[in-house]
């Protein structure tokens, strides 16, 4: 069977934390009522390490809050008992609290269940498609209007995470929802802290966890190298290229396969993207991250910057 | 919408040997749309990407003609088939995961129903004393029977007989299939899981869909087949227009 390429691989490598040495009860399976306030009510999606449901919060409820619903997330049962995934929904949380930005999604707390020992999170609920979905409505990719539209928002919110210290580790199409209010950047769940940000958060050294998506994941990711701006600059310049083409920039292959195969030599210019943003994007998918050429300020000026008509440029010319 | 809300009665069970439950059912009667899916995938995957179908099923709008209503279930599927497919893998032991789940489902508008399905989740028509399979499966004992022309015991003793040819969420593209038709006085329809029909002869389908109310057909169905080895998870629902 065919593979989606936007699976996000995560693993407990060899000599990763183990469950716990203790005889542990098996994990309660999820019950619809957490922590006696939170009745869930829909499963929105399933993650890397657990699901998203919509869960109605019934305290909000009692004192009449017209809109009670909260995005709740948990880990699956098969991780209950693995401390190294309890650390990691907490950095998610973490990482996500010190994000305040109109783009990046809005966290609200981080509790456990006692009875079911399961730990969760809650956040805004977001309602809208996400840029997978929009993918599958427009095939061909996005005119530049509405490219630049979702480019814009998205490269403020990144450059604000890591002007925060944060790496999101995970960027592709799934992860961003263009809600009713605005776009956002969601699921921190792979996010690392640059080094010295949140020196008392346990660290999930990635000599241990492995985690990436196969066609998002910049080559030193595959390689084994810590995620980085860069390897976040080149997993955006990706998505950004298939919402302009309506087609992955190396035909769905990862980065490794794309590199072996020379495929960077068949990148095409989407007809619609000015050649100030398509030379700051072709720099931004470069194999290796010495050559990548271009960061998150560049890419956000060259989509800011005002498109010239012909009429200008022909203008310019002329007086040129 | 309906006029009336048809009468439909619906159950799920475990069954006597797996410890989870990875099926799950749909009931909206009053706007004329009903569901089974079948999860699969290890660490109760199979029963998240069920729950992802029904859930989504659940909160459409469901406007509109039988074609438009139609086309709405036909873009939900296709959505989740998309968002399943960037399920993550969870363990180095497993690099190539499979987390997906067929799915039957009727819809039923005034005097016409479809049938739309992925998988081997069925859909069966009782009529005039007679059970018609609406549904072909998308399994590989069915591809053998179709493409090599061999019989159905042959075919159901291939190693990966079992194995399906389509479901949401492991392929890049969904294909689903549909069957419409009308509906007449006297039809029923039942959705099940291959956990129900795998232990019950045609015959004690047919006998179950002739009790005069949905309730005692999925009734009748699950004390027979709860009465058998009952080995995998079984569902089912039951519609009388």
């Amino acid at each position: 069977m065919t593979q989606a390429c936007e699976q996000t691989y995560f693993a407990f490598t060899a000599g990763a934390a183990s469950a716990p040495a203790r005889a542990a009860a098996p994990a309660e399976a999820l019950p619809d009522l957490l922590c006696g306030r939170y009745r869930l009510e829909r499963l929105l999606g399933v993650g890397g390490m657990g699901a998203v449901y919509r869960a109605r919060d019934l305290l909000r409820e009692q004192f009449g809050d017209p809109e009670p619903w909260v995005a709740l997330k948990t880990l699956g049962a098969e991780f209950v008992d693995h401390p190294d995934a309890h650390a990691l929904l907490y950095g998610e949380f973490a990482l996500t609290l010190r994000l305040r930005h109109p783009h990046v999604i809005r966290p609200y707390g981080f509790e456990v269940d006692t009875p079911s020992r399961r730990a969760f999170m809650t956040l805004e609920l977001l309602k809208g498609p996400t840029l997978d979905q929009l993918l599958l409505e427009r095939p061909s990719g996005l005119p530049w209007p509405a490219l630049r539209d979702v480019a814009i928002p998205l490269l403020e919110a990144l450059a604000h995470a890591h002007a925060a210290g944060v790496l999101h580790g995970d960027l592709k199409p799934g992860n961003v929802i263009l809600a009713e209010d605005g776009l956002r950047l969601f699921d921190f769940g792979l996010g690392q802290p640059l080094e010295g940000v949140l020196p008392g958060l346990p660290r999930l050294s990635r000599s241990r966890v492995k985690a990436w998506t196969p066609c998002y994941a910049a080559p030193e990711l595959l390689d084994g190298a810590p995620p980085s701006a860069a390897s976040d600059l080149y997993a955006l310049a990706c998505l950004l290229y298939e919402l302009g083409a309506g087609s992955h920039p190396f035909a769905r292959c990862d980065a490794r396969q794309a590199r072996e195969q020379r495929l960077e030599r068949q990148l095409q210019r989407p007809p619609q993207l000015p050649a100030p943003v398509w030379a700051a994007l072709r720099a931004a998918l470069a194999f290796d991250p010495a050559q990548r050429g271009s960061d998150l300020a560049e890419l956000l000026a060259a989509f800011r910057a005002p498109r010239t008509g012909r009429l200008q440029r022909w203008w310019r010319r002329g007086r040129g | 919408m309906n006029a009336a809300p048809l009468s439909s009665a619906a159950r799920t069970a475990t069954g006597k040997v797996r410890a989870d439950n990875e099926d799950a059912v749909l009931e909206r009667p009053r706007q004329g749309l009903w569901a089974v899916a079948d999860g699969m995938g290890g660490h109760r995957g199979g029963a998240l990407a069920s729950r992802l179908i029904v859930d989504g099923l659940a909160e459409l709008p469901l406007a509109g003609d039988l074609a438009e209503r139609l086309g709405q279930v036909r873009q939900c599927l296709h959505r989740l088939n998309r968002q399943l497919g960037q399920t993550p893998t969870v363990t180095a032991a497993c690099p190539d995961p499979v987390i997906g789940s067929t799915v039957v489902a009727l819809l039923i508008e005034a005097r016409r129903a479809a049938c739309i399905w992925a998988g081997d989740s069925r859909c069966y028509l009782w009529r005039a004393g007679r059970l018609y399979q609406l549904s072909r499966d998308h399994s590989l004992v069915q591809q053998l029977i179709d493409e090599q022309r061999i019989s159905p015991e042959q075919a159901a003793a291939h190693p990966a007989a079992h194995a399906l040819t389509r479901a949401v969420g492991v392929g890049a593209a969904l294909a689903l299939e549909v069957v419409e038709l009308e509906v007449l006085p006297g039809d029923a329809f039942l959705l099940c899981s291959d956990g129900l029909y795998q232990d019950l002869a045609p015959e004690a389908l047919g006998a179950a869909l002739a009790l005069p109310s949905a309730a005692l057909a999925v009734q009748r169905l699950f004390a027979q087949a709860l009465d058998g080895p009952a080995r995998d998870n079984l569902s089912a629902v039951v519609v009388r227009p």
